[in-house]
């Protein structure tokens, strides 16, 4: 009986530490990019584009990055940080 | 009013409400140089096509030496990359520095294959480039050391993070290396 109740306990234990650890680990696996939908950080991947050699994945920065500023301006902030993150991930490629 | 200035006075008047406009539009300080406000696309395309004009026209007379790919070369090139230019272009297996976040125009990521050619990457490294963050290098290395990085940023491309780490641990240091320039090489500007 006591052991169950140990075993219930551990399991509870881990579920807790499994849920706080997913949301962490995405953040920390995503720590290079601040996706603040602000206009210095639309600035700073509109420099990273700049930069980048023509190709599919200047391309694909270049239209997530419009698309990130348009929602901007529609005060849609998580769809322009999602779409921010799309930018970011191309301008690494 | 004679045919000549007619035509004439038309080109004159443009000329001048255009060094007028120019004038008022410098002394104005509308235009942002703040680094981390990127120019405008067609600015942009004017700074870098005239940059990388001048810097092919200004290469084009400059003999490459032969021995680029000499593991003696590169291996000193190495250690010169990692003290003076990873913080700004970075390096296989390396994080973004705050150096190379805020610089603008952004530093050329040199472990991505480049498009220029040694004899312009030499000249870069050499002079510097203007309005870049880019020193000139030649101003405290001779011209035998910046052929060792130019031929160790050749390679730099194909290396996997641990080939970098390797190649650096095992180069001469920078201060080995200077100290090696000073006692042998002399300062010369031949290119």
């Amino acid at each position: 009986m006591r052991n169950l109740r140990f075993r219930n306990t551990s399991l509870r234990l881990l579920l807790v530490i499994g849920l706080v650890g997913v949301p962490l680990n995405l953040a920390l696996g995503h720590e290079g990019h601040h996706a603040e939908c602000d206009n210095t950080t639309l600035n700073a991947v509109q420099a990273d584009i700049q930069a980048m050699v023509q190709g599919e994945a200047k391309t694909t920065a270049t239209k997530e990055l419009a698309a990130a500023q348009q929602l901007m301006a529609k005060n849609d902030i998580e769809g322009c940080k999602s779409h921010l993150h799309s930018a970011m991930e191309a301008t690494e490629q | 009013m004679n045919g000549a200035s007619r035509l004439w006075a038309p080109l004159a008047g443009t000329l001048l409400a255009f060094t007028v406009v120019g004038a008022a539009a410098v002394y104005s300080g509308l235009y942002n140089i703040a680094a981390d406000v990127p120019h405008t696309q067609p600015i942009y395309w004017l700074l870098e096509t005239a940059r990388d004009r001048s810097i092919a026209v200004h290469a084009r007379d400059i003999e490459v030496p032969s021995n680029l790919s000499d593991p003696n070369r590169i291996s000193r090139g190495a250690g010169q990359y990692a003290e003076m230019c990873s913080g700004c272009h970075l390096a296989p297996g390396m994080k973004r520095t705050e150096l190379s976040r805020g610089l603008y125009p952004r530093a050329p990521e040199l472990r991505r294959k480049s498009s220029l050619t040694a004899a312009e990457q030499f000249w870069s490294i050499k002079h510097g480039v203007k309005f870049t963050g880019m020193p000139a290098w030649g101003v405290t290395h001779d011209d035998d050391l910046l052929w060792d990085l130019v031929a160790f940023v050749r390679k730099l491309s194909e290396l996997t993070p641990e080939q970098y780490e390797s190649l650096v641990k095992n180069a001469p240091t920078h201060e080995e290396v200077m100290q090696e320039m000073g006692g042998t090489h002399q300062h010369g500007d031949k290119n």
